[in-house]
């Protein structure tokens, strides 16, 4: 006996989701874009990148649509004013803390465009550059691109199973590594891949890659 | 996650094993870019493994077959010559043959790698155009038991339900297998429904990866997996986990089985087994008591000498309590190659046509010999194994080998060179030289699985449609095509266009695949049987069971020896396996970066009989059976049980299955690679000097 | 929170594992430095999985700087700073020759910071280990004092109650929990009247306590915990301490409650690595409790101390800690009601709040409504003041008193003749009160209008000498090295908002900082980055023109 369906509104459109959806998995049911960094559909939502705040009637300030959960007749505005200042200006800080532009096929970069930042007007501390980590036959780390997703550690935890990565540091420097930060090879890691996968700035891409990514920067791995 | 650095995508199903991963191929420039899993994957769900992610440049190695190759005379050079050139010589040699010696001096084997449309048309080709029922594929060497055993139990030969039935499950059983290692993706998703509260109980002689997210982990000896089984069910029946309902309404032949079950009580069984009485009282429990519940099983079942009897057993349990035909109760053998499942449902087997229609029966043959318009043996072919024999004895002539490298993974290699050798003409179709292709006269360059068009059914029953993402290198053509050239050059023109056009006959000649079109498949598949209408099957014996009178069947079979044991000569047992980063011979994936994970095959040693043996972890030493020698490095672990070792067979050099013999499933001659009686010490060690062992 | 990771603790905790910060911990106190050796043996011991444990081992920072054989923390907390700037840290910081995270050639003496130790009733502080001897000093001779080698152990503060009958200074003595054991109130009945007393949460949302107990007795599941906050981190703030340290039992007894009222059958304390006497005098209350048969089979107790970081104050991010975790915060839902440690139902309150439960067991809700006669806040409320005040220490108060009386009369205004420039109260995201607004009362509603908050319950003065630039400097640093690392927002924008605010930056663009504090008060995943603009608010509406804007 499953608990009944819901509906809410999306932008003034009715759409019905299952119980237990959250207002994402309703805007994305609606067709209605919203923006996320830290969001994959293979993995429980995360909540960290803060960049996917709808307005919902009723509630005093715009909500992250990706771990609130459908409430019967809710209605949704994805295009809230403050969620949308908030999405850019999250864009813009993290935009702010690498030390090139991403990837235009990043999945960053497209977010970025799509809400129309540009480049960041944050001066000041950036991860520092480093070569990147290609000791392993197909999984790369740039380091320096990490923006603390979360998103690789997840699948590797919650749909691989292996456990191989972990987050590291705290505040500003929190990072990524595999095992004992010892490189993908050293660590429990059996190169499945998912993590290269879902990353959405390529701090983590494969080796064969490295040498397409079309930054025109020299950092970065073999040319 | 698309990329926009390739010039296209393609979606396809990935070529090593029996999960079916549904990948997108980024192709850049006439070659693979990357490969990421698809999302709406059934079996997938947008995930897979080192191997279909990464494992892809082998295509284009420098050592691939690009032209055909011909040996004018045995041990001679190979050397390059024309397509004309290369199938008149076929064409010639086989016509030749077949007229000095029948049509049974001919055998042909078809590639359980290859797609359904490949399989079946091999097998057009050897009943139509030679007009000999020798055809065979290497789930003969794998999950033949699984097969044999299903269609006697239940009916159909394929897994009762879907991968997603873990999903479902309270509870799982999976015996005889390393999904982690071996099905990666089902392995990841059995893990994960074990954290989420899945009790999953593993029956291996060794500790595998599962073992340590399972609730429960038994150790058999090797080749007493019945006696398990039977003890399983000694509880279950005593302890009133039998759905009675279920057993009299829908099944036959319990009361034979209940006979036998005294003789299996729990303290019997760890007489026979070495599995703790109580291990085996907890095992029946967690399954009976689950609400829902699967059994996984793969070849540490099937490549025993009574693989197919476990099988049966397996069948038993589920039948008892009624957990089949159910979503979360589900019979799920993990069938290890990608298009295992396909190459035996399209008929490439000795006995049966498509769908498992047998070539005995006189209807069926005759809608067979119909859209042929060839007459068609009513006798069985020749299975691998008689393949090998017949050729040893001077019976059988010719074989037409394509996909698969019989010297390296078939049991007893230097029976197979001998038979291979023995042939007076070989031909061989495949993509990279391998240890077969050095006996072959005529060899063929063909398509991998990112150079094809066609179908593969995966483990869940499940055909998935195979789109080329490249072409062929060189002047290499598609199996497809070359088995059309071939069957022309035999008088015998195979009259499709594409192999979509193929499985418009298959399925007009097959009940179970009636509604199979490639455009029906889309990107989900259809797991088979499918209706003319294209309603597909989920879950198979919801209502009835596929046998006559729509029951199941029990089975009352005793426990047996295994074919080898040990003794005093070869006083350890070895078991053969899998690793994670290479697949079986390691064919394509020695050919890729997998090479730089792994590069080779080790002994698992337990510490007590390293330590008796003297042997340290790294040691070179060497392993004798009954039939052969080899010589590889020794990784000392306590994940194995003391008593046993194991090893892998990814790598030519080491020449694995020397050791294995010629003990065999009694049914359907499945090599018993799982019980193999060896010796090992350190090299160069005279046996005069070694300790006695205990 | 990954559940597989909780998951695969939970098992291994059921077999009596150590967590793996237990353990890495223990590395740490026995050779100064954790090594990939022992970050290996606390996965092997605990079941983490090796990354996970490596990520556990550069998260805390009692984990991260290395330990000479004398370790010297000095406190950079907002008292110490309201008392001497940074001139303390920068003494110890050129006599040693070592920058803060910092050990010597020879290992002989290594130097840290610490937030905070709960001497703020004397700042500045300093800790000073070496072998077994672990002293905190603290006064304006505390630097000079551990430079000669000769740390003396500071006094602890004073404490008083203003009540006509002292409800939470008073020594717990199990008679609330005698009482329903002995007149057999059922827990539904307890329960019912936590809630009609309406006790509001102590440690800063002031969410109320029945209502969250009252979803973990709902939730399914035969096993609950109860867990007592004790990571007071606001720094300014010493009142957990007092309660720990000085009336354990009366703590004990309010879990003891808690999980009758709840149905739990076991407790834990996570105490804060920087009150070294709190677990001691926890323990020994609850030996002696277990002597007297209050604490046994029907419910005990596990006191755990955390290992260095603000946030695990968070309630997630505190499960977090207690399983060994990083100690990040988790989207909610779920609750911890719901889902809490382990995966299982948990009430976790902050210790002062689960003081409060033993009174209301004994005189009922309408007893402790009385407490604060001025104010609908039910109950009483202990604050505590720094060392700028000429009578700082710990003093329980009702609600609806004025700031002004509290800062005057009760602890007598600022030492030496100086005068309060502001207050800021309930902790480093409180807002800032200037003294013309000292007549705003000490409530939940009133403080909030004045973009204050009652948080925590510390009242930190600034004095005339302080510069309201390096205040928000001050406050800005803290929250950049205690954010957790998780969102967005806190993670890269307190890190801006600071480097806004340093020495040589340009001035401040009003308008990007607005934008930003925005942002943080709108984005972040939990009240540190959400609470960090409240204090800066304060600055810009009281003191823009020490802030250094641009024109």
């Amino acid at each position: 006996m499953s608990a009944p369906a819901l509906t809410v509104t999306v932008d003034g459109a009715a759409v019905e989701v299952p119980a237990g959806a959250t207002v994402l998995d309703a805007a994305r049911a609606a067709g209605r874009w919203v923006p996320t960094l830290c969001f994959d559909e293979r993995q429980a939502p995360f909540g960290a990148c803060r960049a996917c705040l709808v307005g919902v009637e009723g509630a005093p300030a715009p909500l992250p649509a990706c771990t609130t959960p459908c409430r019967d007749g809710m209605a949704i505005d994805t295009e809230d004013p403050a969620g949308r200042r908030v999405a850019n200006a999250v864009v813009e800080l993290v935009l702010s803390e690498l030390p090139q532009a991403p990837g235009p096929d990043t999945e960053l970069a497209r977010v970025a465009r799509r809400l129309g930042v540009g480049a960041p007007r944050w001066p000041g501390e950036q991860h520092a550059p480093e070569p990147a980590d290609a000791r392993h036959p197909y999984l790369a780390f740039q380091h320096e691109l990490c923006i603390s997703c979360g998103r690789c550690v997840r699948a590797c935890d919650e749909v691989q199973g292996t456990f191989a990565l972990t987050a590291t540091g705290r505040g500003f420097h929190a990072n990524v590594v595999a095992g004992l930060d010892e490189g993908f090879r050293a660590s429990a890691c059996v190169s499945c891949g998912a993590c290269a996968d879902t990353c959405p700035t390529d701090a983590i891409t494969e080796v064969s890659l490295l040498a397409l990514t079309a930054t025109g920067s020299t950092n970065g791995g073999p040319s | 996650m698309t990329d926009d650095r390739s010039a296209s995508t393609v979606t396809t199903t990935c070529g090593y094993c029996g999960v079916g991963c549904r990948l997108e191929a980024h192709t850049l420039d006439g070659g693979i870019a990357s490969i990421s899993p698809a999302l709406d994957g059934p079996a997938n769900e947008g995930h897979t493994c080192l191997k279909g992610r990464f494992a892809h440049r082998f295509a284009r190695h420098r050592e691939r077959l690009t032209t055909p190759l011909i040996r004018e005379e045995r041990r001679g050079p190979l050397r390059p010559a024309s397509w004309d050139e290369a199938i008149e010589r076929i064409a010639a040699e086989l016509t030749r043959i077949r007229s000095a010696h029948g049509h049974d001096a001919i055998a042909g084997l078809a590639s359980s790698r290859a797609t359904n449309e490949d399989c079946y048309a091999m097998q057009r080709l050897m009943r139509a155009a030679i007009g000999t029922n020798n055809i065979d594929n290497c789930s003969r060497v794998c999950h033949s038991p699984t097969s044999y055993a299903m269609r006697k139990a239940l009916g159909l030969s394929g897994a009762t339900g879907s991968f997603s039935d873990f999903d479902h499950a309270d509870a799982a059983i999976l015996i005889g297998a390393n999904p982690t290692d071996a099905h990666p993706v089902a392995g990841a998703r059995i893990k994960q429904a074990t954290l989420r509260g899945m009790r999953l109980v593993t029956i291996d002689p060794r500790r595998i990866e599962l073992s340590d997210y399972g609730v429960l982990h038994l150790a058999p000896r090797p080749g007493t997996n019945a006696a398990v089984m039977l003890g399983i069910a000694h509880v279950l029946e005593r302890d009133g986990f039998v759905d009675r309902d279920f057993v009299a309404a829908r099944t036959e032949g319990f009361d034979e089985l209940a006979a036998l079950l005294p003789a299996y009580a729990p303290e019997a069984v760890e007489a026979i087994s070495g599995v703790p009485a109580a291990d085996v009282e907890r095992a029946a429990r967690i399954y009976g008591e689950a609400q829902e519940a699967c059994v996984s099983w793969g070849l540490g079942v099937t490549e025993h000498k009574y693989g197919s009897e476990v099988v049966q057993l397996i069948c038993n349990v589920a039948l008892m309590t009624g957990k089949i035909g159910r979503r979360g109760s589900a019979l799920l053998p993990l069938r290890g190659q990608n298009n295992v499942q396909g190459s035996s449902d399209m008929g490439a087997l000795p006995d049966t046509f498509t769908g498992y229609q047998s070539v005995g029966d006189e209807q069926v043959a005759r809608r067979f010999e119909a859209v042929y318009g060839r007459p068609i043996p009513r006798e069985k072919g020749l299975t691998i194994p008689q393949m090998f024999d017949a050729a040893v004895a001077g019976e059988l002539k010719a074989m037409y080998i394509f996909g698969e490298d019989v010297a390296q993974t078939d049991p007893d290699t230097a029976h197979v060179v001998h038979a291979l050798e023995s042939l007076e003409f070989l031909v061989c179709q495949d993509i990279f030289e391998t240890e077969t292709t050095k006996y072959a006269d005529v060899i063929l360059p063909a398509s991998s699985f990112l150079e094809k068009s066609g179908t593969f059914t995966n483990a869940e029953r499940r055909i998935q449609l195979v789109a080329p993402a490249i072409e062929p290198p060189g002047d290499a053509k598609t199996d497809f095509e070359i088995i059309k050239l071939v069957s022309a050059a035999l008088g015998h023109e195979l009259p499709w266009e594409t192999p979509a056009d193929a499985m418009v006959e298959i399925a007009a000649l097959t009940p179970d695949f009636a509604g199979v079109t490639h455009a029906r498949l889309g990107r989900g598949g259809l797991q088979w049987p499918v209706a003319a209408d294209g309603a597909d099957a989920p879950i198979l014996y919801e209502q009835e069971f596929t046998r006559p009178g729509g029951k199941a069947h029990f089975a009352a079979l005793p426990y047996k020896v295994p074919g080898d044991a040990a003794d005093e000569e070869f006083p350890l047992i070895l078991v053969t396996g899998r690793r994670l980063q290479h697949y079986n011979a390691g064919t394509m994936t020695r050919r890729t970066g997998n090479v730089e994970l792994l590069d080779a095959d080790v002994l698992e040693i337990h510490p007590d009989d390293a330590a008796r043996l003297w042997i340290s972890e790294g040691d070179r030493i060497s392993v004798r059976s009954r039939v052969g020698r080899i010589e590889l490095p020794a990784h000392v672990t306590d994940r194995i049980e003391p008593g046993h070792v194991f090893t892998t067979f990814h790598f030519p050099e080491t020449r694995t299955n020397l050791l294995v013999g010629a003990s065999a499933d009694v049914n359907t001659s499945c090599p018993e690679y799982k019980v193999v009686a060896v010796d090992v010490r350190p090299l160069g060690e005279e046996p005069a000097r070694v300790p006695a062992l205990a | 929170m990954s559940r597989n990771l909780v998951e695969l603790i939970r098992r291994h905790h059921g077999l009596d594992a150590p967590s793996a910060l237990d353990v890495l911990k223990e590395a740490m106190e026995q050779r100064g430095e954790i090594t990939d050796a022992d970050r290996r043996a606390a996965a092997e011991r605990s079941g983490l999985p090796e990354a996970a444990v490596y990520g556990v081992s550069t998260f805390y920072d009692d984990l991260l700087a290395p330990r000479g054989a004398r370790h010297v923390r000095v406190c950079t907390g907002t008292a110490c700073f309201a008392a001497s700037g940074d001139e303390h840290v920068d003494a110890l910081r050129e006599s040693l020759g070592l920058e803060l995270g910092e050990r010597d050639a020879d290992g002989s003496v290594s130097l840290a910071e610490t937030v905070c130790l709960g001497f703020c009733h004397s700042a500045p502080a300093v800790r000073v280990t070496d072998g077994e001897r672990d002293v905190i000093d603290a006064g304006p001779d505390a630097v000079a004092r551990v430079l000669a080698g000769a740390p003396q152990a500071a006094g602890e503060p004073a404490w008083s109650s203003t009540l006509a009958e002292p409800v939470l200074t008073r020594p717990g003595d199990w008679s609330g929990l005698a009482r329903v054991l002995a007149d057999g109130v059922t827990p539904e009945a307890l329960l019912d009247e936590v809630k009609a007393a309406e006790i509001r949460g102590r440690g800063g949302a002031g969410f109320p306590a029945g209502v969250k107990w009252g979803f973990a007795r709902a939730a399914a599941g035969e096993e609950k915990f109860i867990v007592a906050n004790g990571d007071e981190g606001d720094p300014g703030s010493y009142i957990d301490k007092y309660l720990m340290e000085r009336n354990p039992a009366l703590l004990l007894e309010g879990m003891a409650l808690a999980a009758h009222a709840v149905g739990a059958a076991h407790g834990f304390v996570l105490v804060r690595s920087e009150y070294p006497r709190s677990k001691p005098a926890l323990e020994e209350a609850a030996a002696q409790a277990r002597a007297a048969g209050w604490l046994g089979e029907r419910f005990d107790v596990t006191i755990v101390e955390g290992a260095g970081s603000y946030v695990v104050g968070e309630e997630t991010a505190l499960l977090a800690c207690l399983e060994g975790l990083r100690g990040t915060v988790s989207a909610r839902p779920p609750f911890p009601a719901q889902e809490g440690l382990y995966g299982r139902p948990t009430v976790v309150n902050n210790v002062e709040t689960l003081c409060n439960v033993p009174f209301v067991a004994v005189h009922g809700a309408a007893a402790y409504h009385a407490l604060s006669p001025d104010s609908e806040t039910a109950g009483s409320k202990l604050v505590c003041f720094n060392e700028r005040f000429a009578r700082p220490g710990v003093y329980e108060v009702p609600f609806g008193v004025s700031m002004g009386r509290l800062c005057e009369e009760l602890a007598g205004g600022l030492r030496d003749g100086r005068a309060i420039k502001g207050v800021q109260i309930g902790g480093p995201l409180g807002g800032i009160l200037p003294a013309e607004r000292l007549d705003t009362l000490f409530d939940f509603d009133a403080l909030a209008a004045e973009g204050c908050m009652l948080g925590h319950g510390g009242i930190l003065a600034f004095d005339d000498a302080t510069s309201m630039r390096d205040v928000a400097r001050h406050l800005l640093r803290f929250g950049a090295h205690e954010s957790c690392g998780k969102c967005f927002p806190c993670r890269i924008g307190l890190r801006r908002a600071h480097a806004m605010f340093a020495a040589d930056a340009p001035p401040v663009e009003r308008g990007r900082l607005e934008e930003l504090l925005e942002t943080l008060e709108l984005g972040s995943l939990c009240a540190h980055g959400g609470g960090m603009p409240a204090p800066i608010r304060s600055l810009l509406r009281w003191w823009p023109d020490e802030l250094g804007l641009a024109t």
